[in-house]
């Protein structure tokens, strides 16, 4: 059944999760018109299958569906651009190298620089790495939620996020020690 | 729990994915391991710092609306094979949206002769809170129950439905006033928080779109339809209440 009735609890439900599921898109497709893109094909896919809704939360049903959309949108783009699709990351990676760790941490402008650094790091993760980064230290869900999403076991949300938290943390704390010495 | 373990496990431990049991094994290896304490604060600063620096990508204003266009489109049926839409189509939808949503605040924003009757609600809905065993004089979760209680009391037929399967307990009615015309309050529960619904007759038919604003902390959502003026007062959020006003008019038409 699809009435007005059912669009509001759907609005009350599912997409008051809107701004969630942006940010993961925004960091799963690095392109601010995919994420926006992908989350209207999402909507529209969780709208019509919103009755199967299911999982353990609506938040967690949402999200998996949009990670979906996501990755539907990534390879439209691979399509049309034969290119491996962390090529991005790379480049984000390569000119995080190239500008290279802050050196002082007092001004903004060097605040500003230690947050891109942030941000160039997560983005230069592989994937399977970034997402449950992103699920976890942003949107803060449970390993039960982040494995429903995914769609992987439990071990494997720990193993990934244990190794995405490895290579950040080589990452920022190593430039942290550059920076005291 | 040795120091190989517990690198396996720390993750989870710190994310407190794990039973209580295992927790304390950990937390007792801790205090007397320096290695793993090092282990320890490398992911205790990692966190902070993703915390405090980590850019968190939010939704561009122009995205709800456009979504609820696409929502709405897809019930009225019309976009079942609806092509994904061009990129300027889309520009040409947000910019609508936000010229709608501009004028629309700017709307809202202009004084409005319904202000005092806004004011008049929430005064209702407080007099009613002042003594909670006068807030129903009918009380049941069963709309069945509490509408024949209106027989014979008013001259009209209010609206009592269920709303629980949407969270929006029944609590029951009673006799009242919203700016010294009779009206039923019908009372709803939302977890610890109480909507008071008021209904009345209208002065004209004419009906009147929802209207939502906040009046001195308390959510007030007014509409007419039908004859009926309609106004619901609560302390919940008011994107909440709104969308508690829309499930009742949902349920009237």
């Amino acid at each position: 059944m699809r009435d007005a009735a059912t669009l509001i609890r759907f609005e009350a439900t599912v997409l008051i999760h809107l701004d969630a599921a942006y940010n993961l898109a925004r960091w799963l497709t690095h392109d601010e018109l995919g994420a926006q893109d992908a989350l209207q094909d999402a909507c529209l896919r969780a709208f019509r299958f919103f009755d199967s809704l299911h999982g353990p939360s609506p938040k967690a049903w949402f999200m998996a569906v949009v990670r979906n959309a996501c990755m539907d949108w990534l390879k439209n783009q691979n399509r049309r651009t034969p290119e491996d699709e962390s090529d991005d990351a790379h480049g984000a990676l390569a000119a995080a190298h190239a500008s290279g760790a802050p050196k002082t941490p007092d001004s903004a402008a060097a605040r500003a620089a230690e947050a891109r650094w942030v941000r160039e790091s997560i983005a230069a993760l592989p994937r399977e790495y970034r997402e449950v980064v992103v699920l976890r230290e942003l949107e803060e869900l449970s390993y039960k939620e982040i494995s429903a999403i995914v769609d992987v076991p439990i071990g494997t949300v720990m193993s990934r996020l244990a190794r995405g938290r490895d290579l950040l943390q080589q990452k920022l704390l190593g430039s942290r020690t550059r920076m005291k010495s | 729990m040795n120091c190989t373990r517990l690198a396996q496990v720390l993750d989870a431990y710190l994310d407190s994915e794990l039973d209580r049991a295992t927790g304390e094994e950990i937390a007792q290896h801790l205090a007397h391991c320096p290695a793993c304490t090092g282990l320890r604060s490398g992911r205790d600063a990692l966190k902070q710092r993703l915390r405090s620096q980590a850019p968190y990508f939010v939704a561009p204003a122009a995205l709800g609306p456009a979504v609820h266009r696409s929502l709405t489109a897809a019930l009225d049926g019309t976009a079942r094979r609806m092509r994904r839409p061009s990129w300027v189509q889309a520009g040409a939808l947000a910019t609508v949206a936000a010229v709608v949503s501009a004028l629309a605040g700017y709307w809202l924003a202009q004084p409005l002769p319904d202000a005092t009757l806004r004011e008049q609600v929430v005064a209702s809905h407080v007099a009613a809170l002042n003594d909670v065993r006068k807030l129903t004089a009918i009380t049941s979760v069963d709309q069945h129950v509490v509408k024949p209680w209106f027989q014979g009391k008013i001259d009209f037929a209010p609206v009592v439905r269920d709303l629980s399967a949407e969270g929006y307990a029944l609590v029951g009615a009673r006799l009242d006033h919203v700016a010294n015309r009779q009206a039923v309050a019908v009372v709803y529960r939302v977890r610890n928080h109480f909507i008071n619904l008021f209904i009345w007759r209208a002065a004209a038919d004419a009906p009147e779109a929802l209207a939502v604003s906040s009046v001195r902390g308390f959510g007030v959502a007014t509409w007419a339809g039908g004859g009926l003026r309609f106004g619901a007062a609560s302390d919940i959020d008011t994107r909440e209440l709104e969308y508690f006003a829309r499930l009742v008019q949902a349920q009237q038409s």
